[in-house]
Formats: C-alpha cells, structure tokens, sequence
C-alpha cells in the first residue's frame, strides 16, 4: 500500500525551517569558491552568499543579499526548479544530496519578514522621468523594483484586480501562499511604485495616452494569457476549460470552489501539474493527468511530477485526446494512443487543457514586431524595435520561469536606464 | 540598502576602521595573503610572528578534532614562528603599510633575550608598524627562551616589556598563553615594564587525537607527534574567561585587551567586545574558511547595532562584564522549572534518559503517548532543555521561590537558539 498525501489547497505543502534546523543544513554547505550554486542562478540571488551568512549566523545578512539581488526571493524560494537550477549545479551533489537551496531562502525571507527589516530603498529625491510597466506579474515587479531603486517614478498597468500575475491567479497556494506573494510585492509597493489595477492597456487605455501623460518609457510584462485549445469535437461542451479560466477561478474562490468528482487534466508541463494538484486539493476523488509523450519529454520538473503522484494523481502517458462527449456537458473524455493502436475512454466531470498558453494579440498594447508564435521579438537586454518600449518574461521567451522573468525584468531595468540617461544627455 | 554602520575603533591612540584584525600566525604571513584580507574587509593584521630565529617546520603539522560528523571543533597546529627571513618579514610590513596606510600592521614579535627583542623592536620602528605585539605564548617553540615558557614567567615578561618599551615608542602589546592558572600575574607583569596593552590567549597546549596505527599523537611526523596549541572554536570558552578575569582586575581594569580565540561569527566577536574588548583576532576560522568571513562579521554586527540603536562600538563594548560575577553572589533563592510543550514535542525521550541518568529522575516518561511530565524531584537545572533536539519544545516555565526565601523581580533567558 502506497501512502498518499492528503493536503489542503490553502495550506502550505513543506514545513519551512527552524533556525536550529536551517544550520544545520546551512552547515551542509561546502562553502565552494566561486560558488558553482550561485552561477545556477538566473536572477543572480547568489545562494552561495546567503547560505555563508546563515552558516555564520547572519541570517539577516542573508535576508538582505537575496531581496537586493532577487525582488521575488520569497515566490521564487517556493516555486523555482531548483532541481535543474542552483541545486543541480551544487557540488555537495558530489558527496550525497544538493544543500536545500530553496528551503534555506524561504528560511531568510520568513525571518526578515520576522524581524520586519525594510531592505530596499529608493532615493528621496526622484528622478524627473517616469516609466509605465504593463502587468505586474514577475518581470514588471522586478523591472519596477529596479527603476525605482535607481530613483524613476515607476507605474504599474494590470489588467486584474491584483498584482502578483501567475503568482497570484496561477500557481497552486500550497506551493505558492498568497502571503508568500504578497510580502515580495510589499518590498516593490514600499519602493513608492505606484499600482493601477483593471486596467488594460490597449483596452482601457492605449501606450500613446501613456506616452502623453508623460512616460517615457514602456516594459511590456505581458505574460502568456491566451488559452490554447485544440479543435476537437465537444470542446465547447460545459466542463471543458483551459487552465488559466480553471486555476483562476479556484484562486478566486479562496478554496471554495467546486472542481467536479472526476477530473482530467491534459497536458504535461507545470501548469498541468499545478492544474491536477488544484483539483485534488479542492476535493476531487479522482485526477488524472493524460500527456501525449512520454515522461521524459514531459517539461513540468521532477518535483512537481513527485508531489503530484504522492497526492495520488495518476499519470498516463502517450495518449492524445481525440473527442470529448456528451449532452450538454461533457461525460466522457476519448484518448488516442501514440502508437496508433491502443486508446482510452474516460469518464468525466471536467477536463482542463493545460497545454500550453499564448501571448493575447500584443500588437494591441504597442505597435511591436511580434514573432510567429506572438510573443514580441525583444532582444535579451528587452530592447524591442520600437524606441522607448522594452519587453520582457514570457511575452517575450514564449513562457518558462518565475526567475527567468525576474533576470530578464532586472536586464531590461538596466537597459531602460540607460535609455533614459542617454536620452537626458540628448537634451 | 544593506545595513553597514561605523565601526571604528580607538584602540592604543590608532584609529581602526573596525575591531576584526587577523591575529598572528600564517593567515598573515606575506604581502599578498595580507593585501587579500585588506581588501575582504579586515581592518588590521597581527602579522604572523617574526624572530631573529627562523623555524624550520615540520610536516605534517595540523590536526582537528570533531563530534557527531562535525569537524574543526578544536584545531591542533605544531608551527612555530615565520620561516621566512627576518628582513624579509619587515619588507612586506613596509609594503603593506605603504600601499595600505588606513589598515593596521601589528608586528608581532618574538626574541630569546633582551638584545634581540631590541634589535626586533627598531626593525618595527623602521618598517613604520602601528603597534607591537610580543609573543609570549606560543606553546611549541623549540628552545625554552622562548614562547609559553617565558610568558608563564611574569619576571621574564615584565623584562622584555621593558626591553621592547624602553626602544621604542610604539605601543607595545604583550600577547598571554592560556597556558597558565593566573594571567593577571604575566599581564600585570607587561603592564609594568612598560605594555601599553595584553592580547589573549594564544594556543592551548594539547594532544587532539591517538592515532593507533603508529600509538602515537596526531600529527603523526615519523611515527612522532608532540603537545602543541589548540586552537578554534573549542577555545573560546578559556579565552573568554581569561579576558573576563583581566578586565575585572583592579590593575588591568582600563588596559585595552585584544580577544583571540575562537572567533568566527559575528557574534563570537561581539561577546568579546561586550566582555570589553577594543579589538579581536582570529585565526583557525581563516584557516577554515577564508578571509570572506569578516562579511558577515561587519554585516552582523551592523545589524546588532541598528537593532539595539547602537552607533559606535563604545555604546556598547563592556556592558556584559558587569554582569559577570562571584558565584558566591548568585541569587540562589529560586528555580526555573522546565516548560514541556507536547505540541512541539516529538516523543524522543532524551530528556527522560539524560534527566534520569544524570539528574534527577524528574520526569515521568508516558510510554503510550511517548512524551515527557515533570513531577517534583525537578531542581531546574535544564540539563533537559539542552538536550532536547526540538527548537522551543522545552522553555524556561515556572520560577519556584525556595522554602522562606523572598521573591524578588528576576532576569531570565527567553530565547534559546
Ligand atoms: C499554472 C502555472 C504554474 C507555473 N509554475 C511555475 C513554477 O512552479 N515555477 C516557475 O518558475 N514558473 C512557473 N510558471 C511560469 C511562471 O509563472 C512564468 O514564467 C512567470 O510568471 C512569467 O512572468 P511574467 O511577468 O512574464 O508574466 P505573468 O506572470 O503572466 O504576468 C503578466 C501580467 O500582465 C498582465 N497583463 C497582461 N496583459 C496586460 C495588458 N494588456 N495590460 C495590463 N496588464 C496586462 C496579466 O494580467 C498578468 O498579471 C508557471 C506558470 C503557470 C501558468
Ligand atoms: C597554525 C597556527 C600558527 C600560529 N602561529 C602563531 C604565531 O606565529 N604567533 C602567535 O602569536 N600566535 C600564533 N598562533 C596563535 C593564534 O594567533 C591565535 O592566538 C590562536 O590560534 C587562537 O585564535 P583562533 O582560535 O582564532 O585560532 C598560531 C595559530 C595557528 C593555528
Ligand atoms: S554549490 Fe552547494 S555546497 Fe557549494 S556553496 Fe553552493 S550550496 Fe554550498
Ligand atoms: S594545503 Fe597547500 S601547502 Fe598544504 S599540503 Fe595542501 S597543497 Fe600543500
Ligand atoms: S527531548 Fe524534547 S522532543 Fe524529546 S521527548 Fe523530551 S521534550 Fe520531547
């Protein structure tokens, strides 16, 4: 008999550390020369610093080098893959285990949110220059952290009701707790960046308003929030959703809302991780994920593949859907094998596509060159061909990591910067 | 922005731009190790020991002692002074100073007989060093004119003072071995022949391990080994004593005392400096670690300060030493019972085995539920509370007054880390 974990959608997944316990992972570490950890770092949060300070018991110290170096220390410290990032590069690899990265940054960023320390600050005096971000998913957050630490006066555009982006209206909160997401947002909000939420830009209002009310330069964060749904029969019946409606809705919901008994997730990547978790949290009785390649290919990161069987999700692979059916709403869910001979029929309340999300037309916010895919064609300094408009995350890189957008957010910070002083040096 | 506040530091009429200086040994011992540590952020160096005897080492000549998988507790090293020519030795401090004039050079040194501790103290005035540091100390010397020999002298310490002092007008710092029952003697000895400051302590005199395979100590060096200085975090506990006891003492109660032993965290160099340290040394966490540990001493310390509103170090530097006293005036009209918290608890039961078998059989172990009751044979010793390995499951509860003793207002640790 397998044990299988039972836990709350609200609640958090992993206990978190213990100052004594956080030493004594802390005293794991190798300590390494230029520590192979930190290189495995998109974002530069610079693991091997902070896990030196806690190992010598300075754990605010710690507390200051992540939040200076990674604005979303907190959410990353949760939701990153650590497994392929900082962790895989660790040299302890050599001897056992990697040190527990991860666990160790949420342990630094729960003690400065205990010794209520203000870490970032920005000058008194402001600069004249105003920026527009546009989202406030990570890649504005940590762009507008760092204009506004440079001392610009930085606005962020979201089209929801809260800030945060797939923090806020994606990600499970048993991996990510909205109080985790919200103390990141607190350090941006303290910098003085002003929020405006239901807003959409190129709805509500449009870049050249912006321009006119005096910004003088734009990031696009826009994100991917275009659903993919494949053109097979029944997938309009009541039942079937994409992933982003689903996981919004049950964010929305604060965990009252109802998935269906019999849940089918389809899809292979986090989102469909997060998907199937969601449903079986909320108190589906049977989850079941169908991916059309196999393990191996399958993008969500080893973790979440683990948590999502201890939870006792079911995975099956090489199976494509071919037709949902029903009357009115969906009652079955028809699969084709890969190998062209086998195939499933499944009975269902819901089915959740998960299988992978597109930028909206992002030609509407700005008149940017857009690639094939639609995601805006940006370089990696988040230069677009447009003078003045920068983009970033995964409207840009077509969808990967909490802390890839904030890197490339952070970059396109400092491109902007430069912008800006060169064109104050123009005048 | 991180926190970063002043922490500079009179010490012996030279400004220091913090308290945290490499003490004496091969963590300081050439231009470039020295020109490394400046720049990670030490304020000064005890430059590693220079003799007009050169040593001819041994090898190998370190080793550690550890418990439960942790290693370096204790360090053993068989070293004795520089192996480099004296003059030599003088150059890099030359250089140092030049090219580093706001950083610190402390000489230390070391001579067999008032003549050479002369010669040595002009060769510091030449080299244009702060301070002067005189080795009295160390424990594995190969000649008895030398090292903890002469420092558990207090006449032999008191003559060579006077020998460095009467030469030059650089203060002259007397550095202690542990290596003694008293050091007030040798130190209020230096301080009369001239000293203008003590350091303490040097290395501990030791054998760290038995190595079986050839029935001998470690470092084993041809099937040999010998006592020599221990050194680490396992001193720290002597030095602080040491330190105590000398700034308690009527004669040396304002002579600035530089703390060595033991330091690696910030908070390690803090109860020095609450002790009453000017300056601390360090050495075997270098060794370990590097220099990039002074980071988190200046960024810990910052910390501590802005916490408790502190900005310089003499707001603070002594303020624990009141509060150490004779154990004859301890208040021992009360006892602090242990609190059990069965919430946190996770049924180990090593408090009940350390309680029974090493005090006094006070707790009742529940055998179905596995957790710990106190009944009241408890003397509130807190052996249990150190022992349990839950962080706050066992916390100070209760205070009992003594049979017809009177309750006063009484100050108790809260948090245990
Ligand atoms: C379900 C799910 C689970 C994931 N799990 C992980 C994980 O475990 N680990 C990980 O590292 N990554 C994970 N990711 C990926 C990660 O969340 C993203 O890479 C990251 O959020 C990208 O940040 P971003 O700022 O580019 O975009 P987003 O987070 O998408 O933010 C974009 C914001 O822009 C707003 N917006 C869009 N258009 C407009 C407009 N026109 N005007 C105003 N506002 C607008 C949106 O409302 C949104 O708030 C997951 C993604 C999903 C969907
Ligand atoms: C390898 C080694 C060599 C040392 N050499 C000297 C020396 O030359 N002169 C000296 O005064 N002390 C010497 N010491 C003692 C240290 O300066 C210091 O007083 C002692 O090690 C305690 O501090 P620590 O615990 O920080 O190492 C040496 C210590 C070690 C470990
Ligand atoms: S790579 Fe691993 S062992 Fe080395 S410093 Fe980083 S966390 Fe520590
Ligand atoms: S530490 Fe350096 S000098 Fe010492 S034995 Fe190893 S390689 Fe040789
Ligand atoms: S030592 Fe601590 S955890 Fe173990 S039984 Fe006692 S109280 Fe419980």
């Amino acid at each position: 008999m397998s044990k299988v974990v039972k836990a709350k959608y609200t609640a958090d997944a992993v206990d978190g550390f213990t100052p004594r316990t956080a030493m004594e992972e802390a005293a794991r570490c190798l300590l390494c020369i230029d520590a192979p950890c930190s290189k495995g770092c998109p974002a530069g949060t610079d693991p091997g610093k902070f896990i030196r300070s806690i190992r010598f018991r300075n754990v605010k110290g710690a507390a200051e080098t992540i939040r200076e170096n990674n604005v979303l220390g907190g959410s990353c410290a949760r939701v990153c893959p650590y497994d392929r990032l900082c962790e895989e590069y660790c040299s302890r690899c050599g001897i056992d285990k990697p040190i527990q990265i991860g666990k160790l940054q949420r342990f630094a960023v729960e003690q400065e949110k205990a010794h209520k320390m203000k870490i970032l600050t920005a000058p008194e005096k402001k600069k004249a220059d105003k920026v527009a971000c546009i989202g406030s998913g990570p890649a504005s957050l940590a762009c507008a952290a760092k204009l506004a630490q440079a001392g610009y006066q930085v606005t962020i555009f979201e089209a929801a009701a809260k800030a945060g982006g797939v923090l806020t209206y994606g990600i499970t909160p048993a991996r990510l707790p909205q109080h985790v997401v919200d103390f990141d947002i607190k350090s941006v909000k303290d910098l003085g960046v002003k929020f405006v939420f239901d807003t959409k830009v190129g709805e509500d209002i449009t870049v050249d308003e912006l321009k006119k009310a005096g910004f003088k330069a734009i990031f696009v964060g826009a994100g991917l929030w275009d659903a993919k749904i494949p053109e097979i029969p029944g997938k309009d019946l009541k039942g079937v959703t994409n992933a982003i409606d689903f996981l919004k809705a049950a964010r929305d919901s604060k965990g009252t809302f109802d998935p269906g008994k019999k849940v089918v997730v389809i899809g292979g990547g986090d989102v469909a991780m997060d998907c199937a978790t969601t449903a079986k949290l909320l108190g589906a009785e049977n989850v079941m994920v169908y991916y059309r390649r196999t393990l191996e290919e399958a993008p969500a990161n080893m973790a979440e593949l683990q948590y999502v069987t201890s939870l006792g999700i079911t995975i099956t692979t090489n199976f494509a859907p071919a037709e949902l059916v029903g009357d009115k709403k969906v009652e079955f869910a028809v699969f084709n094998g890969r190998d062209g001979v086998s195939g499933a029929k499944v009975a269902v309340d819901t089915v959740v596509f998960a299988i992978g999300q597109a930028p909206e037309d992002m030609t509407k916010i700005a008149p940017v060159k857009v690639t094939e895919k639609g995601t805006i064609a940006a370089n990696a300094k988040g230069k677009t061909n447009v003078a003045g408009i920068f983009a970033a995350g995964d409207a840009v890189n077509g969808g990967k990591t909490v802390v890839e957008a904030v890197a490339a957010g952070k970059e396109a910070a400092a491109e902007i910067i430069g912008y800006l002083a060169k064109k104050e040096g123009v005048k | 922005m991180a926190v970063k506040k002043d922490l500079s530091i009179n010490y012996l009429g030279v400004n220091c731009e913090n308290p945290f200086f490499l003490s004496s040994s091969p963590v300081g011992g050439n231009y470039d190790m020295v020109r490394k540590a400046y720049e990670a952020g030490w304020g000064g160096v005890f430059f590693k020991t220079v003799g007009i005897f050169v040593a001819d080492e041994c090898s190998p000549r370190f080793d550690q002692t550890n418990k439960e998988g942790l290693p370096w507790l204790g360090f053993k090293n068989m070293e004795q002074i520089s192996d480099k020519p004296t003059e030599k030795n003088f150059e890099f401090m030359y250089k140092l100073k030049r090219d580093y004039p706001d950083k610190i050079m402390v000489a230390t040194i070391m001579g067999s007989c008032d003549e050479e501790w002369k010669q040595l103290a002009k060769m510091c005035d030449q080299a244009g060093a702060d301070l002067i540091e005189g080795n009295f100390s160390c424990p594995q010397m190969t000649s008895h004119a030398m090292g903890s020999d002469v420092g558990s002298t207090p006449e032999l310490v008191k003559q060579y003072s006077k020998a460095v002092s009467s030469t030059t007008k650089i203060p002259f710092i007397a550095k202690m071995t542990p290596n003694v029952t008293n050091m007030i003697l040798p130190a209020r000895a230096a301080i009369e022949g001239g000293a203008a400051g003590v350091s303490a302590i040097n290395t501990v005199k030791s054998i760290t391990n038995i190595d079986f395979e050839n029935m001998t100590g470690m470092p084993v060096v041809n099937g040999k080994s010998s006592i020599s200085g221990y050194s680490g975090a396992a001193v720290k506990p002597i030095a602080l004593r040491f330190v105590a006891q000398m700034l308690q003492d009527e004669v040396l109660k304002n002579v600035p005392i530089s703390g060595i032993g033991g330091i690696e965290t910030w908070r390690d160099a803090l109860e020095f400096l609450v002790l009453g340290c000017r300056n601390v040394q360090v050495t075997t966490a270098i060794m370990q670690y590097g220099y990039r540990i002074v980071e988190d001493m200046i960024s810990g310390v910052s910390h501590f300060m802005d916490e408790r509103g502190y900005n310089k170090l003499d707001d603070f530097i002594g303020s624990a030493l009141g509060n150490l006293i004779p154990a004859e005036e301890l208040n021992r009209d009360f006892k602090i019972y242990p609190n059990f918290d069965h919430k946190t608890c996770i049924g180990c039961g090593r408090c009940y085995v350390s309680c029974y078998d090493a005090a006094h059989q006070a707790i009742d172990w529940d055998e179905k539920k596995r957790r710990p009751n106190l009944n009241d044979e408890c003397v509130g010793c807190h052996l249990c509370l150190n022992v349990c390995p839950v962080q706050g499951c066992i916390t100070p509860g209760e205070i009992k007054w003594k049979e017809g003793r009177k309750p006063v207002e009484i100050a108790m640790k809260h948090n245990y880390e």
